[in-house]
Order: C-alpha cells, then structure tokens, then sequence
C-alpha cells in the first residue's frame, strides 16, 4: 500500500519537474513568416501563438507523446506528431494555403452583381431602386450600366447589340417567361416585379456560365430575400397608383402579400400627351411569397404573382383620316415559383424549383381581335459537391415547357405548338490558388419540336493581381430557341446561336470601383422573314452577323462627401442580316457610342437624397426610302436627363419626387413614311416621338412597424 | 481493505483530475482575461483569442471562451489599421466564435449583444457603403439582447450608440440614446457592487457608456 501511493508522488514529481520546449518558425509556401498562428498540444490547455516574424516558444510540463497543432486563418491546420521529454524541440513547419471564399479571385467577365453579401461587386441592391431614371423599375436602372443600350420607346434591356428577347430573366435561378408588361409600340414597358422583393441580382452582358440558357446575349438573376427583417406594413401611394405591402415574420417561416394599382388617366389629364389615348394605360398585381427555414440550413421559397393591365390608343398613319385606327391591348399575367436549397452534408448542397409563366394578351385593332398565349414551364435540379476547397463540381437537369398559341377570335382560327426541352448541365471550378481560377462547363439540350440537339461549351479564367485588381476571360457559345411569334409559322426552324469572348478588368477599392471589357460577339442562324406581323413569309435562318466594342464603368463614393456618382462608356460596333433586311446593317437598337453618369448627394440638412442621370447615345438606325440601301440614315443622339428628389422627414417616411428628360428634348427613335412618293417623288416622313415630353412621379412611403426606423429601403 | 483503499484513490484520483481540469480551466481563464485587459493591438488581441479558443476547444460544453474569443476579435477588427480586408477577416472569425457561443448557449443575450458588436464593426469598417444595409441589422439585434434581458447594461449601451447614429443622421434630439445611456450606466454600477468571485461572466463596456454620458452633457 505505502508502496503505491509513494509510487504515485514519485510519478507526479517527475511529472511536474521536467519541462520541454518547443520552438520555431511558421511560414507560408512563399518562405514568408506567418504572425498569430495558434499552436498547441492537442487536448491539453497548453498553447501560444506566433509573434511578429513567425516565431514561437512553448514551454511545458507534459511528457510523452502528443500532436502539435498550428491553426491560422487562410492555411489549413498542420499536426506534427512529437515525443516530448525533458530538453528542446524545434519545428519550421509550412503552412498550406486555403481558398478563402471572401477574398479569392472570383470571375467577373461579363458580370455585373448587385449584393450585400459578397465582395466582388458593383453596384448594391439599394443602388438601384435609387436610379432617378429608373422611376422604381429593376430594369430601368440597368440601363444606366456597361453593355446596354437605352431604347427610350421600349423599356427593354437590350444589351451589346442584342435585341430584348436575347435577354433572359430568372428569379431565385427559375425562368421568368414574359418578364415585361405587354405594351404597343412606342410605349415603354416596365418590368412586372416589385424591387423590394429581391435581395441582389446578377446581371450579365455575356459569357455566363453553363447554369443559364436560352439567352443569346444576356442573363438577369434576380434573388428574392431569405427572411424579411420584422413585421411591418408598408404604404405607397403614387401620383399614377397606390399599393400596400404586408410582411409577417416567424421564427423559421416569413410571408409577405402585397397589392398594387396603377392607372395613367388623371395624370393623363393633366399633363398634355402626344399621342391620342382612348383609354390611358391602367394595371394591378398581386402578390404573396412565403420563406420556411428547415432544419440548418434548408430552405423553401413560394412565390405568386398575378397582374392585368391594359391601355387604348389610337394610331395615325401618314395616309390613315380622322383618329387613324385604335389599337387596345388587354394583358393578363400569372407567374408561380417554388424553389428550395439544401445543404447535405459536409460537401454537398443541392438546389432547384419549379416556375410557371402564362402570358395572355388580347389585341383587338381595326375590327380585328387576336389572342395570343405564351406558357413557360420550367423545373431544375442541381447538385453541387466540393471535392475540396479547391475543385467544385455543378451538375444539373433541366426541363423546359414552352407553349405559344396564336387565335385570330373574328375568324375562329388558331394556331399553336409547344415544345419540350430537356437539359442538362454540369460546370467545373477548380482554383489553382487563391488568385487563379478556372472554369469550365457544358450546356446540351434536345429540342422535341425541331427535332435538335446542341452542346454549349463555356469556359472562364481569372487571375487576382497583388493590388486587388482582376482580370477575366471568358468564351462559350449560347443558343436560343427562335422567338415565338416566328417559330409559329416554321416549327422546324433551330436554335439562334452566338459566340463571346469576353476580356474583363475589375479593381474595386475603398470605394472605388473601375471596370473594362472588351468583347466580340458572333451570331449564327439569324431569323429571316418578309410580310407583316401575323402574316410573315420565307421564315428562315438566312441571317448572321457580329457585335463588337468595349466599355468602360467607373464608380466613385469617396471622392466627394456624401456623394456616390457613376459613369459609363459603351462602344458598340454591330452589323447583322436578320429580320427583314438582306443586306449586313447596323440594327436600331444597337446605338454605337453610349454613355451615362448617375449622381447620388445626400444633403443633411435637408435630410434629402438628390439624384441625376444622364443618359445619352449617338442616335438610332433608320431606313429612308429617298436613299438607297437598308439603315442608311440614323436619328438625332438620344439624351434623357432625369432628376430625383427623396426626403426623409421621418426615419419611416419618404417622400420621392422625380422627373425624367427634365429639359424636354425631343428625342426621336426613327421615322415614319409614306408608303408612296408625293407629286415631287419624295417619300414624307413623321417622326416617332416620346408619348409626352416629360413624365413626373410623386410617391410617399409610409412604413408602419414596432420598430420607428424601418422604413421601405429596409427591405434591400 | 486493501480494495477498499484501492477503491478510495482511485476515486480520489479521478476527482483530483476533475478538479485538475476545472482547475486548469481558471487558471486559463484569469491568464487570458488579464492579457485580454493589457492587450492592446489588434496582434495583441488574436494572440488573446487564441487562448480562448483553446480553452473553447478544451471545453466545449462552455460558451465563455467562444464568447471572449469573438470578443477579443471584435476588438482586434475595431483597432485593426489595416484595410477592409484585414478588418473583414477578423470579423468574420468572431463571427464564427460567436455562433458558436450561441449554439452551447442559446436566447443568451450576453452573446447576441456580441453578434451586434460584431455587426456594428463591419458597418463601421465601410460606413458608406454598409450603412444602410447593416445598420438596421445591428439595431435589429441589439433589440433583441435588451429583449432577452434587460439587465444586461452592454446590450443597453451598444443600443443606445445605434441610436444616438440614427438620431444624428435624422436630425432628432440625442434623448432617446441618452435615456439608455443613463440606464445602463446604473445597471453597470449594479454589476460592480455585485461582483461574484471567480465568474467570468462579461464585465466590460462600462468606459463605454462613461464616453457616451460625456457626449450627452456637452
């Protein structure tokens, strides 16, 4: 008995008196020193840290065998096995970079990201709806970026010598059919979605990864919120409508509903229009989208959208009597989506959804009545595993439905196709290190109806300079069922196609961001056509062309106090035979020198945000008959300057007051002419204007919530 | 009897090493609390941190050490003269140690209060363009850990910096923020009267709310 309790001291005292210590140098793969490593005995409370020029001493009591562990941010952790016993022990170990989601390289070719989360962006979701010329419209303020063109009388996004349907939109990754509100020509369009409901967008002008399909040109992704803030109720009353937004937030579940009514009549009344209304453009939506958290990381998305809107105008040609004819459009709208995402495991997340668009417009014009429908059905699956923090694998599988009926109700005749489309994707990253990356992915679909199938190859690179600065390069090939309203008449017609390749230059610091790109753009299988809509002949893939140019984008919020400004140079050089023409010509919608500078001033003292933008471009394309060839004249440059005023005399309350072409100026988009020469063998011409030289909005938005400094810009 | 005396040390051994460990773990904790109070660079402050999240690791029923490890980071972000990308990592790491402390510790309004500091940091790293996004979040957040107890004088004060901001840039009156200024400053001399011994239960932010009492008078 003595025997073992002495045993036991004598153990403890020899315990207790020998002492080891370790000691070193950390570095990195480059030899440099790395400061504040965490080293320590695993499972023990003894440890130190690394000083100033990478080395440790750690001094201790324990004996035998033990791991030393050297943990730091940014370098994977490092284990040496040790014996230790009474003396000196010395370590030079190397730490192992790891990819550093926040501060690697990302791909920036052709991207243009709104988010309050990640680095490498642009613009804030914020940023945005704050676009005096925007007038509230997602899209609106896009057309203030690099590589889109403002087509005053359209609303569209077209971008780098695209035309609009080469845009596609998606809303948390699900295609959104019919985006826009149906409109007649000449009078711009706005997008159908409220811009409170979104978190962040991803806009690209082009080499955009193998997720995203059916787009020629461009791709916007639009991101709704995970979880509002708090319950609250949001009021806004406008000078052309009113609407109400209710939120109700859960612990783990959120739904928001929101109406809203517009109706041009009164503001109609009293500002004078140029063109001849029967029945000013008028229009409601109703929302509801609901958010259920599960488990850690799941998440479940519902959202419904449903609108209407209408206008009557009547349409004068140079030869047309009296009023000319009336053209009424009458809209419907419903849209439904469910997307998820799922984190399954250590390495996996898995995401998808289902979305379903159908787009009803009925045009009645000179006694004639016309229904057209467009349906869009679209379900996704994708998988994404990480091999490790280096190489990621995404794969998915798509499936379209697209549906269009054309009914000419007078005559009681239709007709119709729809078409199944299969897809399916998978994309590569792999970072060489923390400053390169590659990216490489496929894109294959079958079409049913035109019996085709196609293999998209995309890939990008990018490489992070010591200064922050990146630069990007991207290639791939998009392809694009034919439009509806063409493919009707020639179902066997196959994808449009294009090529980019895209060179990008990104620096973004302390506030100041400057972008370049440059890009060359290559287009197959063009449509070609004659007659009149409705009535169109000799359908076909005759066409071809190219879009080529660079832009410049520099944004500043340092510079001057309280002031955020942007400008923006794009050069687009164009030429395609497509549509009508025969020969190569420089489409309307591809102005080559395009320009615009946004300025935001916050005035405290009158605790007001003013805003300006200035948007200008060099003129549209237009053919005058009295000339010979196709587009061989072009319009005056375009210019809008358009101001914003926002007060916020209470945290909860704005008042936004703005105005766009403040100057009026006379912008024309082309010209009308006369089918036949005049006595002196001219062919007369009228111009094709803006509906009113000027359009003002007034709006207030009162929130109501327990918490007094909510307010609307809350919800961004 | 000779299994029963067995049977008494190794009882006795097992409880001594119990008590070893717990024992270890005050005295880690006293070390890295007096560097945490002398530290004073942000190097300083990961070096603090570090300790902590050994002692985390050692312990990992305890959210104490989570707890100061986000804390000593918080504050290593706060003093850090280097760029956004510098101040970004050290708040995403303290962000970390936070949730952690939150996962063993849930509804504590201790730790929520940090994750609002953690927050107001990162706002404060790039006020231009995080100011909108971030500051009702912050807000937000403090709201919640004066909820959760309205005793705790740091979630008070940390509030009352949010909204003496909002006030200025609204042009109201600085009372609201002062109101909770003088609340937490007698809820911080309760806390002082009542000093347990040997509780590592968070004692800071009194300077705080002494700085603020200042700025309420002028």
């Amino acid at each position: 008995m003595k025997i073992l309790l002495s045993t036991f001291f004598i153990l403890w005292s020899t315990i207790a008196l020998s002492q080891t210590i370790i000691e070193g140098i950390v570095f990195d793969h480059k030899g440099t020193t790395i400061p504040g490593v965490n080293i320590y005995l695993r499972g023990t409370f003894e440890g130190t840290s690394s000083e100033i020029d990478g080395s440790f001493n750690l001094v201790t009591d324990i004996e035998g065998e033990v791991i030393v562990v050297f943990q730091a941010l940014g370098f994977k952790t490092f284990e040496s096995p040790q014996t230790l016993k009474a003396g000196n022990i010395v370590i030079r170990p190397v730490l192992k970079e790891t990819i550093n989601e926040m501060t690697a390289v990302t791909i920036s070719a052709g991207a243009l990201e709104a988010s309050d989360e990640k680095k490498s962006i642009v613009l804030k979701p914020v940023d945005i709806v704050t676009v005096p010329s925007a007038m509230g419209d997602v899209v609106g303020a896009f057309q203030t970026l690099p590589g889109t063109a403002a087509v005053g009388n359209d609303g569209r996004l077209f971008v780098r010598g695209g035309d609009a349907s080469e845009t596609a939109i998606f809303i948390d990754g699900m295609k959104v059919g019919n985006a826009f509100g149906t409109t007649a020509a000449n009078v711009p369009t706005r997008t159908r979605f409220n811009p409170n409901l979104f978190k962040g967008s991803f806009f690209s002008t082009g080499g955009y990864s193998a997720e995203y399909g059916h787009a020629l040109s461009s791709a916007l992704s639009l991101n709704t919120v995970d979880m509002p803030a708090r319950n609250q109720g949001d009021i806004s009353i406008l000078s052309v409508g009113a609407g109400y937004n209710q939120t109700l937030v859960g612990k783990k579940n959120s739904l928001t509903a929101s109406a809203n009514y517009f109706d041009l009549s009164p503001y109609q009344s009293l500002v004078r229009q140029n063109f001849d209304w029967e029945r000013a453009p008028y229009g409601w939506d109703a929302e509801v989208s609901g958010r259920q958290k599960w488990g850690n990381s799941g998440m479940l998305k519902a959202y419904f959208h449903t609108s209407a809107n209408g206008m009557k105008l009547w349409q004068k040609t140079s030869q047309s009597q009296g009023r000319g004819s009336l053209l009424g459009i009458d809209n419907n709208y419903h849209f439904g989506q469910l997307s998820f995402k799922q984190l399954a495991g250590e390495s996996w997340s898995l995401y998808g959804g289902m979305s379903f668009s159908s787009n009803t417009d009925n045009f009645s014009i000179a006694g004639l009545n016309v229904r057209n429908q467009n349906q869009v059905l679209h379900g996704k699956m994708v998988a994404v595993k990480d091999f490790s923090d280096k190489f990621s694998l995404k794969t998915g599988v798509e499936h379209f439905v697209f549906s269009y009926s054309e009914n000419l109700i007078t005559e009681d005749l239709e007709r119709s196709f729809v078409d199944h489309q299969p897809t399916v994707f998978a994309e590569a990253d792999y970072y060489f290190s923390n400053k390169l990356i590659l990216r490489s992915g496929l894109r294959t679909g079958y079409s049913a109806l035109g019996e085709e199938s196609w293999l998209d190859p995309r890939f990008s690179l990018a490489y992070k300079f010591q200064n922050q600065g990146q630069l990007s390069l991207a290639a791939g090939r998009y392809s694009q069922s034919a439009v509806e309203q063409l493919r009707i008449f020639n179902t066997e017609l196959q994808n449009t196609v294009a090529d980019h390749l895209i060179l990008n230059y990104l620096l973004s610091t302390n506030g100041r961001t400057i972008r370049a790109e440059a890009f060359y753009k290559d287009y197959k299988n063009l449509l070609t056509f004659e007659g009149m809509p409705y009535q169109y002949e000799n359908v076909a893939q005759q066409g071809a062309g190219f879009a080529r140019g660079m832009d410049v984008f520099y944004r500043d919020q340092k510079s001057f106090k309280n002031t955020d400004f942007w400008l923006t140079y794009s050069y687009v050089d164009s030429k395609r035979v497509f549509a009508q023409f025969n020969t190569m010509v420089q489409p309307w919608f591809a102005p080559r020198h395009n320009g615009s500078v946004v300025v935001k001033h916050w005035i405290q003292a009158l605790k007001s945000q003013l805003g300006l933008s200035w948007v200008i471009n060099d003129g549209y394309t237009f053919t005058d008959p009295n000339f010979p060839g196709e587009m061989n004249a072009k319009t005056r440059s375009f210019q809008d300057l358009s101001i914003g005023w926002s007060y916020l005399p209470k945290p909860n309350l704005i008042i936004h007051l703005a105005c766009n072409n403040v100057y009026g100026r006379e912008n024309v988009f082309g010209y009308q002419f006369s089918p036949q020469a005049n006595e002196a063998g001219r062919f007369e011409s009228q111009p094709v204007g803006l509906q009113a030289p000027r359009f003002f909005l007034l709006g207030v938005f009162l929130t109501l919530s327990k918490d007094k400094n909510a307010n609307n810009l809350n919800n961004l | 009897m000779k299994k029963y005396i067995l049977t008494l040390i190794t009882t006795c051994l097992f409880s001594f090493i119990v008590q070893a460990d717990n024992e270890a773990y005050q005295k880690a904790m006293e070390k890295e609390l007096q560097a945490m109070k002398v530290a004073k660079s942000s190097e300083d402050l990961q070096k603090v941190a570090n300790g902590f999240s050994r002692i985390a690791q050692m312990m990992p029923e305890e959210w104490l050490p989570e707890y100061y490890a986000g804390l000593a980071l918080a504050n290593a972000g706060f003093r850090s003269e280097g760029g956004l990308e510098e101040k970004d990592a050290y708040f995403g790491t303290a962000k970390k140690h936070a949730d952690r402390a939150a996962k063993i510790s849930p509804d504590n309004s201790e730790v929520v209060a940090l994750q609002g500091f953690i927050t107001m940091g990162e706002l404060a790293a790039d006020p231009q363009t995080r100011g909108q996004h971030l500051s009702g979040q912050a807000m937000q957040t403090f709201g919640k850990a004066v909820d959760l107890n309205r005793q705790n004088p740091r979630a008070i004060i940390l509030l009352a910096q949010m909204e003496l901001g909002m006030a200025q840039f609204f042009g109201q009156g600085p009372e609201k923020a002062c109101g909770l200024v003088q609340s937490s400053l007698e809820l911080f001399r309760k806390e002082a009267d009542e000093t347990k011994v040997e509780s590592f239960e968070p004692r800071w932010g009194k300077e705080m709310a002494e700085q603020m009492k200042d700025n309420c008078q002028n």
